[in-house]
């Protein structure tokens, strides 16, 4: 049964693709022209030889000017053949490159729209694994395998072809050969597999096994666990040369098998054809042209079968492909999206009576009303798991609610087209996460539309500008590697400066600054002061200190609202929200506090 | 020669082998060479009515062996040489591994893990196809084209008809070679361009949701765009001489054989050969294509190999930074205070001094606090004391010793360390909290995960402890990390615990029930937090104040708020909001 399904599952993928090749079909239909008129060039070669022989040299005519004429005419079909198969290989390098740059655009593209709950289910890595190496297997199938197929089965069909018309009682007999090759390949294939798989694996278990460690290198060390992890990296190499024996051993054999198989081919045409040339049925040339091509038959075989390995994995890519294409996104526009005008949004904020779980059963978010009013700053605490970032997720749309709804100025967020929504709301979250290329595109994201003196003016707001002023090229200076050579708080208040840039109506931190020094920390909460000015702003910290000045302070326990309102009065409810003030200063100094309010 | 190292050293081993193997193919060739010969004896008999019936199943038994013999030993060679290849493999693979645990911090701050693994991955491999596949074909082909020539030559046919014929053949390790490079530059090109694709979906993604949140998906699929564009184009680039390439050598292959029916058939039909040998000529001169190719693409592999086998030896030619003294000593650091004096220290390709003149004393089963921002140097002296980077001589001892004159086992087995990024294994999170000694008892590393806060979230994973972490497995959040790793340096037990900024990403309450236990479970036992906030290190008997690489203030928690300095701000900031709500 899922043998079937997944059967099915390899057809719909594998059609689905090739319906990326649709738009080149003019060009693999010359492709395959092409192919034929090389493969016929090469192939001709032999018969005219053997023409050469029987009815010149043999026939001792000892005409030297049609020798002369034959060979012209080789000599053309070669040049032919040459310029051909130049071309075909050209065009269909063209034809398939194409096509894996349409694939892995659209693959970007197509994984860029998906809803950030995918993004929480896949690890980036695998993403990057199905963009670059995925589609580059599929590559190998266009580029390899369908060559292979075109070329190397061509030659067969002609090989068979000339035989056939050099001497069909021969060429039947030849024949013979075919269900012997297809058994012996047959039996081979699934072991080829299976061995092919298992030197994958272990390779990978090798590469990733290495990898960890070289990265966790300074805490092998520091545990001076040098030898355990040599035993263990051992372990693993040992595998990985046992599978490979396995697969080379498999491979040479499978190999060998083929060419002794066209030894015996040789030695039958031999004994067949020699018979018959003594008996005077066929030509000496006849039987010289089929030793020729009973060898040349062997070539084309092994060569498809080289491409095993390849179409194996072409076949694995090609699903994972799909998947992710199938993959839909799960938060969609609404069909009739409300017409929001962004300049003139307040920045009112309602959650009326949501609920939300991400799995069924396990409530995140029981029942919860919140109204933020325009401009208003509101604090969110609460212990890890609260729910604090789910209602950030849920305002800005990363989900949806399963009950309820969350209205930005009456509008529900599930009516705003999501491009308009991300650009009303600012998200700082606690990763500052900076591009490769110059500050001044990292503070615009890229867009040109937006101007330089737009983010000079962003940067001396948020109090960037110095810091920029001291880097190598000013605004110009390239950052490397996600801004490696920043510290924290650098990057979070270069990510300040983007939020300016973009001018939300609406401004989220989320636990923005918990991992700053306290100078940095002082900084950015200067910047953020300013920021938040005339903008309604929600601050998530689990640092109390961060939120003290809020209008108002939501304290979350469980899903749900428990306390609010201002720090003073929140203090003075002697609740949850006191407790966790206490904790965050140590007991000796609540003790002291507490006294002091007493 | 002495950049051959690793290659020479294995080779020496294992010659006998190799010999054996070149002596199989070497038989197989010669026996294979005799083909042609066979049919063109068959063509001469043919032609003076010598031929009998016995005579052709002859025929066919002879080359029926020729087949087999040639098929079984070359194959058995074949295998000896890729068996021995695979066998370079696997020990150049684990040499790498254990010298790579043998480097240091400063090599690994200069050497990303990429470009490691692309040690251990291409360069071997790149070594492993030019012995492997440079042994097998450079036999093949070389036995094959001499014993074609020799044949050749001891057949009837003329010299100058051989000459002739096989001139354009000469030309193809001569196109091989000038072509070579420029394939290769190309398709490094190309592989370079796909490497910065890769580098660009990796940052794209990484940022995703950053992305998604600016709503700027279409630009960033345009800049990937842009990537994949040049991808394409250096492909096409490398096709246009690749298969150019690829249809010229088969094109010369053909001109030979022109050559050879024009000039031969000639001779043939003024009866100056016989018949037989114009038939041999032909089936040398295209038995001889391939073999010739085939040198040439060795002389490929190897030349690209040549720059593999140089980086892996130079790799194994670099020693350690940190070495243990020859006369390192094993030492009990129960009741051992560590003493610093006049430390000043810089990385080395650094003219900076990330430490100066630091001197201070933790005495034995004391905890100690180290308050800095980013860069004052704190995870600097935690490394020195790690012996990761080697301190000045004499500047750092511990119960009397200096650290450089014991053994890195009993330096760094005795000291618990827990760094900031909580770095885990994918291996079970039983494996990851017993990472110094593997077989602990279940009971111990229990105990490690309540002290450490993490018990109540591992048993909520079905498998518990034996709940696999990374890639294949859970991933924990921050804070989760955090504290296993910390659960990990707990179980130590161990003298001296370094705390380096370990629960930064844990909220204020666990915190503060993790700094309540630490406290509990050390007592008479030496700890040095290190952190930039206050909470984490206020309950320190002594609080060492560092900035710009210099101990700026020191002393208790109490002392240090009432005096004005580094220490009294800090807490006003952090404490600002607080009491502004007073």
């Amino acid at each position: 049964m899922r043998n079937k399904a997944q059967a099915a599952g390899k057809k719909t993928a594998f059609r689905s693709l090739l319906a990326y090749g649709k738009p080149h079909r003019r060009q693999f239909a010359l492709v395959f022209f092409l192919s034929l008129l090389a493969v016929a060039a090469e192939l001709l070669q032999p018969y005219l030889v053997k023409v050469a022989i029987d009815d010149n040299i043999m026939a001792g005519k000892n005409d030297f000017r049609m020798l002369l004429i034959i060979c012209g005419v080789y000599l053309l079909l070669s040049v032919l053949g040459f310029v051909f198969s130049y071309l075909m290989n050209n065009m269909l390098q063209y034809a398939s490159q194409s096509i894996i740059a349409r694939i892995r655009q659209d693959l970007f593209r197509h994984i860029s729209r998906l809803s950030m709950s995918y993004f929480d289910r896949t690890p980036s890595g695998s993403l990057i694994t199905h963009v670059s190496s995925d589609t580059e297997s599929l590559n190998q199938f266009f580029s390899q395998v369908l060559l292979s197929l075109m070329r190397d089965g061509m030659t067969l069909i002609f090989i068979v072809a000339v035989m056939f018309h050099l001497d069909a009682e021969l060429t039947l007999y030849c024949l013979i050969l075919v269900p012997i090759l297809f058994l012996i390949a047959i039996g081979f294939r699934q072991y080829m597999r299976k061995t092919y798989q298992n030197a994958r694996t272990a390779l990978s278990r090798l590469i990733s096994f290495a990898a960890e460690n070289l990265a966790g290198m300074s805490l092998i060390q520091a545990f001076h666990q040098e030898k355990e992890q040599k035993n263990r990296f051992a372990d693993r190499n040992r595998a990985y040369f046992g599978a490979n024996l396995k697969e080379v051993s498999t491979n040479v054999l499978f190999n060998r098998s083929f060419d002794i198989l066209g030894g015996l081919a040789v030695a039958f045409v031999t004994w067949l054809g020699g018979n018959a040339v003594f008996h005077g049925n066929i030509e000496f040339g006849v039987m010289y042209a089929f030793i020729t091509y009973i060898r040349l038959f062997f070539q084309p075989i092994s060569a498809i079968t080289q491409q095993w390995n390849t179409l194996q994995s072409a076949t694995v890519s090609a699903q994972r492909i799909w998947t992710i294409f199938s993959a839909k996104p799960e938060v969609k526009d609404a069909d009739e999206p409300a017409n929001v005008d962004s300049r003139s949004v307040l920045g009112r904020i309602d959650f009326n009576r949501v609920r939300f779980y991400y799995e069924e059963g396990q409530p995140v978010i029981h029942d919860l009303t919140l109204r933020i009013s325009p401009g208003e700053m509101i604090g969110v605490v609460g212990a890890t798991g609260a729910g604090k970032s789910t209602l950030i997720g849920l305002l800005c749309r990363f989900y949806d609610v399963r009950q309820g709804s969350v209205t930005i100025d009456g509008t529900d967020v599930r009516d705003i087209p999501q491009e308009q929504l991300h650009r009303l709301i600012g998200l700082v979250q606690q990763e500052p996460y900076l591009y490769s290329g110059s500050i001044v595109d990292n503070v615009r994201m890229f867009d040109e539309s937006i101007s330089r003196e737009e983010v000079v003016r962003a940067c001396r707001f948020v109090g960037a500008d110095e810091l920029i002023g001291r880097m190598k090229d000013g605004y110009d200076t390239r950052l490397s590697e996600r801004g490696s050579g920043l510290s924290a708080g650098e990057r979070q208040l270069i990510s300040f400066a983007r939020i300016i840039v973009f001018q939300p109506k609406i401004l989220i931190l989320d636990e923005a600054t918990a991992n700053l020094d306290s100078y940095t920390e002082q900084l950015v909460q200067n910047a953020l002061r300013v920021v938040s000015e005339h903008r309604t702003t929600i601050v998530i910290a689990h640092r109390l200190s961060t939120i003290v000045h809020a209008d108002r302070i939501i304290v979350m326990r469980g899903g749900r609202i428990v306390e609010e309102g201002a720090h003073a009065r929140l203090l003075e409810l002697h609740g949850y929200y006191a407790e966790l003030v206490r904790h965050s200063r140590g007991k000796a100094e609540s003790a002291r506090k507490g006294r002091e309010l007493g | 020669m002495k950049s051959q190292r690793v290659l020479v050293e294995y080779l020496q081993g294992k010659w006998p082998y190799y010999l054996l193997a070149i002596a199989f193919m070497a038989a197989g060739n010669v026996i294979q060479s005799f083909y042609p010969r066979i049919i063109g004896s068959f063509a001469d008999q043919l032609k003076q009515d010598q031929l009998t019936e016995a005579h052709i199943v002859d025929y066919g038994l002879l080359l029926l062996g020729v087949g087999v013999a040639f098929g079984v030993l070359a194959g058995l060679g074949q295998y000896i040489v890729m068996r021995l290849g695979r066998l370079f493999e696997f020990f150049t693979r684990g040499r790498l591994f254990d010298h790579f645990m043998t480097l240091g911090e400063h090599f690994y701050s200069k050497n990303g893990v990429g470009k490691l693994l692309s040690y251990v991955m291409n360069d071997v491999t790149a070594v492993r196809e030019a012995i492997a596949r440079g042994i097998n074909q450079s036999t093949n082909s070389g036995i094959l084209i001499v014993s074609a020539v020799a044949m050749m030559l001891l057949s009837d046919i003329p010299l100058h008809l051989i000459a002739v014929s096989v001139l354009p053949l000469l030309a193809i390790p001569w196109i091989v070679s000038v072509f070579g490079p420029v394939i290769r530059t190309r398709s490094l090109s190309v592989q370079e361009a796909l490497g910065k694709m890769t580098e660009s979906a990796e940052e794209q993604f990484g940022g995703i949701r950053v992305t998604k949140k600016f709503a700027a998906e279409r630009i960033m699929s345009a800049r990937f765009g842009a990537e994949v564009d040049r991808v394409h184009g250096k492909q096409l680039k490398l096709v246009r001489v690749s298969s150019l390439f690829q249809a010229l050598i088969p094109f010369l292959g053909t001109l030979s054989l022109i050559i050879a029916i024009v000039y031969g058939g000639y001779l043939t039909i003024h009866q100056r050969i016989s018949i037989g040998n114009f038939v041999a000529l032909t089936l040398y001169i295209r038995m001889m294509v391939n073999p010739l190719q085939q040198i040439g693409g060795v002389i490929n592999t190897m030349q690209r190999s040549r720059a593999s086998l140089d980086r892996i030896n130079e790799l194994l030619s670099k020693a350690g930074e940190i070495q243990e003294a020859e006369q390192a000593q094993a030492r009990d650091l129960r009741h051992a205070g560590i003493r610093i004096r006049h430390l000043t220290f810089s990385y080395p390709d650094s003219n900076l001094e990330a430490l100066h003149d630091l001197s201070l004393d933790i005495p034995p089963g004391t905890t100690v606090g180290i308050l800095g921002k980013t860069g004052s140097g704190k995870t600097t002296l935690m490394k020195l004391l790690l012996r990761m980077y080697d301190p000045p001589e004499g500047a750092i001892t511990i119960g009397g010793a200096d650290i450089r004159d014991l053994t890195l086992e009993s330096l760094r087995g005795q000291i618990a360390y827990v760094p900031q990024e909580g770095f885990l294994f994918s291996t079970t999170i039983r494996d990851n909290i017993a990472f110094y000694r593997r077989d602990s008892a279940m009971s111990r590393i229990k105990e490690a995960a309540r002290q450490a806060q993490i018990y109540g979230n591992i048993v909520e994973f079905p498998e518990r402890f034996e709940t696999k972490l990374g890639e294949r497995g859970v991933t924990l959040s921050g804070g989760q990390r955090q504290r296993t790793s910390l659960a990990r340096g707990l179980i130590k037990n161990a003298p001296i615990m370094i705390l380096d900024d370990s629960v930064s990403a844990v909220d204020a309450v666990t915190e503060q029930k993790i700094i309540d236990t630490i406290s509990a479970e050390r007592q008479g036992l030496t700890t040095i937090v290190i952190a930039h906030r206050i909470s984490a290190l206020k309950h320190a008997d002594e609080i060492f104040v560092l900035d710009e690489g210099r101990i700026v203030q020191r002393g208790t928690h109490d002392r240090l708020v009432s005096e004005p300095g580094l220490y009294a701000s800090l807490h006003a900031i952090q404490e600002e909001g607080s009491r502004d709500a007073e």
